[in-house]
């Protein structure tokens, strides 16, 4: 039996600039998720005051300390931090929008100086893990995607992350240009697997058109992380070349027109096999995060909710049972 | 100890193609309900009479829905919510020649019910307080004995009638309360406690299940955050949506303005013996911009991570 455990991203709840800002908002998801059964959660990198949990900074200034944060995740029932997400190509105002590609080595330095307060904070909360988004989309790389380059920066960033007791996990998207199983097979022959592991993303390998379980299976020793969540779609057209693919692709405005690519599990449109993908897991030595998502969803409540009773009903047994005992009712 | 009979009464929105709708927009939003609600531990579910035909299109008889809600950890349906709030010439429990019409209703839900799980019928006893106004003990009385003959009837089919009192009914007070209750029988005519309601309406809820456990059949454990004190009840046509200055009055369990006193609520019950169903609602918990599905989970970590912790007096 693997002792890996389930954590939840908030990323979701985040649905327009002014949503999610308030300390009771916060205090309200951390609720919901820890009574469905989950007692971690995962950060996400952001920007701006309102952007509160996504800047250490501001999430400092808000629960007045990194402990204090801890402390209020606690008193709601969170346990943890399970991970952050970073995208080193996202401009943010307190870097002064600067910029930057992993595939370019004269960002590099500029990369490694604005995930260092991210580390800080992530050391400071107790956090082993940040996710680091390997590349930017496809259509805006182009065709000059130096993998050594992106390897490079990532092994730099996982050493400085190491070297304060930080995993790295690159997460490869479904708009990467790294995203089918040669694209992952390429960075991660690139990398030191003591400082670079995979983030598996069940949902962005099934819109890549592959084999979530195939890709687990082929790099279960280099996994440190995972994103389980569903699609219902193959991207067959490769709209994520398309320029502006993340609002072309990922929000209908081109090609197929699909609005939504990623769901929680429980519907009969789902194309990502869960329990197979946990069952690899299972068999290997993987003790790290399985991380859900409500990404994409315009009830993020309610996703939690179901992805819960889909953990506890069919894919995973052992879920409700590691978070919470319950006796029958009479 | 832990409390194991929580319900959920029967509100939610969700979201579909066609904008908000109620779960039983179809089936597949019906079951996305109630994975959600089994997911937090909900052992009970109440519902509202006029839905049941609903329910038994959609499973295609009010048994095999109630079997779908065992195949979701559920005992069953445990509750049915009856009521007339508007006052009309075929329903108004303060004037007796409707009394035959709402009396057969009854009887249609009771054969409706007959060999669930449900132990109560809870009902709106009377219709809104500006449509039956002037109230006096007359009318009171001539709604008691409506429940009366009501509860008469669904007794022997073991079913519970319990009054469920609404801030804006024509009983709403504590001497109207104690009239009504007064001239209806024990055995016959149980008392609801909703939490918000009778908060709202300036009366104490704690003091009233104290003075009326003997007949108490069940609870809606539901928070408010506001005491109407200008005379909101009367507002016609709807005093819940309508009232001047009060755009939502109830909440979920658990945020810090509410007023209600859940821990000594629980307390007191743990120690008057009390063993019936405890039924979370939050009904219009949708208005502001909230939504049931986050209301009801706030709600249940309330009760899982506090409620959990009250023991009683003699504990």
């Amino acid at each position: 039996m693997s002792g890996f455990r389930y954590s939840y991203a908030l990323n979701q709840w985040r649905q327009s600039p002014t949503s999610f800002v308030r300390l009771e908002d916060h205090e309200r998801a951390f609720k919901t998720l820890s009574v469905s059964g989950f007692r971690a959660v995962e950060l996400w990198a952001g920007t701006g005051r309102w952007s509160n949990l996504g800047r250490p900074e501001h999430l400092r200034l808000n629960y007045g300390s990194s402990a204090g944060f801890v402390g209020r995740l606690a008193e709601c029932g969170i346990d943890a931090v399970s991970s952050l997400t970073w995208d080193p190509s996202a401009p943010a105002a307190e870097e002064g929008f600067d910029l930057r590609s992993t595939s370019r080595p004269a960002d590099h330095a500029r990369i490694l100086a604005a995930v260092d307060p991210y580390l800080d904070l992530l050391t400071e909360l107790g956090c082993d893990r940040i996710v680091v988004r390997a590349t930017e989309p496809a259509g805006r790389i182009g065709a000059d995607l130096d993998v050594g380059a992106v390897a490079s920066v990532l092994e730099r960033i996982g050493s400085a992350a190491k070297d304060r007791g930080v995993r790295l996990a690159a997460d490869i998207d479904c708009l990467s240009p790294l995203r089918d199983a040669a694209g992952i097979a390429s960075l991660l022959d690139s990398t030191d697997p003591d400082l670079v592991d995979l983030s598996l993303s069940t949902a962005d390998l099934v819109v890549a058109g592959e084999d979530p379980v195939a890709i687990a299976r082929r790099h279960v020793d280099r996994i440190g992380h995972v994103h389980l969540k569903d699609s219902h779609f193959v991207d067959s057209e490769n709209a994520y070349l398309l320029p502006g693919a993340e609002v072309d692709m990922l929000q209908g405005n081109a090609g197929r027109r699909i609005e939504r690519w990623f769901f929680e599990f429980g519907s009969e449109a789902g194309l990502v096999d869960a329990a197979a993908v946990l069952g690899v897991l299972g068999e290997s030595d993987y003790s790290g995060w399985v991380v859900l998502e409500s990404d994409q969803s315009p009830e993020p409540a309610t996703s939690a909710m179901l992805n819960a009773w889909y953990l506890t009903h069919i894919a995973a047994a052992g879920f409700r049972a590691a978070a919470r005992t319950e006796e029958p009712a009479r | 100890m832990t409390w194991k009979r929580w319900s959920y009464m029967d509100h939610w929105i969700t979201g579909t193609p066609q904008g908000p709708r109620q779960p039983t927009f179809n089936r597949n939003h019906t079951e996305r309900y109630l994975r959600q609600l089994e997911t937090l531990g909900f052992t009970g579910f109440d519902t509202f009479g006029f839905t049941l035909p609903i329910y038994a299109s959609l499973y295609g008889s009010v048994p095999a829905f109630e079997r779908a809600l065992q195949d979701h950890g559920f005992v069953g349906l445990t509750g049915v919510f009856a009521a007339y709030p508007y006052a009309t010439d075929f329903a108004a429990p303060h004037r007796r020649e409707t009394h035959d019409r709402i009396f057969a209703d009854f009887e249609r839900t009771a054969a409706a019910v007959d060999g669930l799980a449900v132990e109560n019928v809870i009902v709106m006893p009377t219709n809104t307080y500006f449509q039956v106004e002037p109230v006096t003990d007359e009318t009171i009385k001539i709604t008691a004995e409506l429940w009366n003959r009501v509860g008469a009837m669904l007794a022997p089919r073991g079913l519970n009638l319990t009054c469920h009192f609404e801030f804006w009914g024509a009983i709403r007070t504590e001497d109207e309360l104690a009239l009504f209750f007064e001239h209806t029988d024990p055995e016959l005519v149980g008392f609801f406690c909703d939490t918000a309601q009778h908060t709202i309406a300036g009366v104490d809820p704690l003091a009233l299940f104290r003075r009326y456990r003997d007949r108490c059949r069940g609870f809606h454990f539901k928070d408010t955050q506001r005491v109407d004190d200008f005379d909101a009840y009367r507002t016609a046509p709807d005093a819940e949506l309508m009232a001047t200055g009060v755009p939502r009055w109830f909440y979920e369990m658990g945020t810090p303005e509410g007023l209600v006193d859940f821990p000594a609520l629980m307390r007191e019950i743990l120690d008057s013996g009390f063993d019936g169903w405890l039924t979370v609602e939050h009904d219009k918990a949708d208005l502001g911009g909230g939504n049931f599905a986050e209301a009801t989970a706030v709600a249940k970590w309330y009760i899982d991570n506090v409620l959990d912790s009250v023991r009683g007096g003699a504990a």
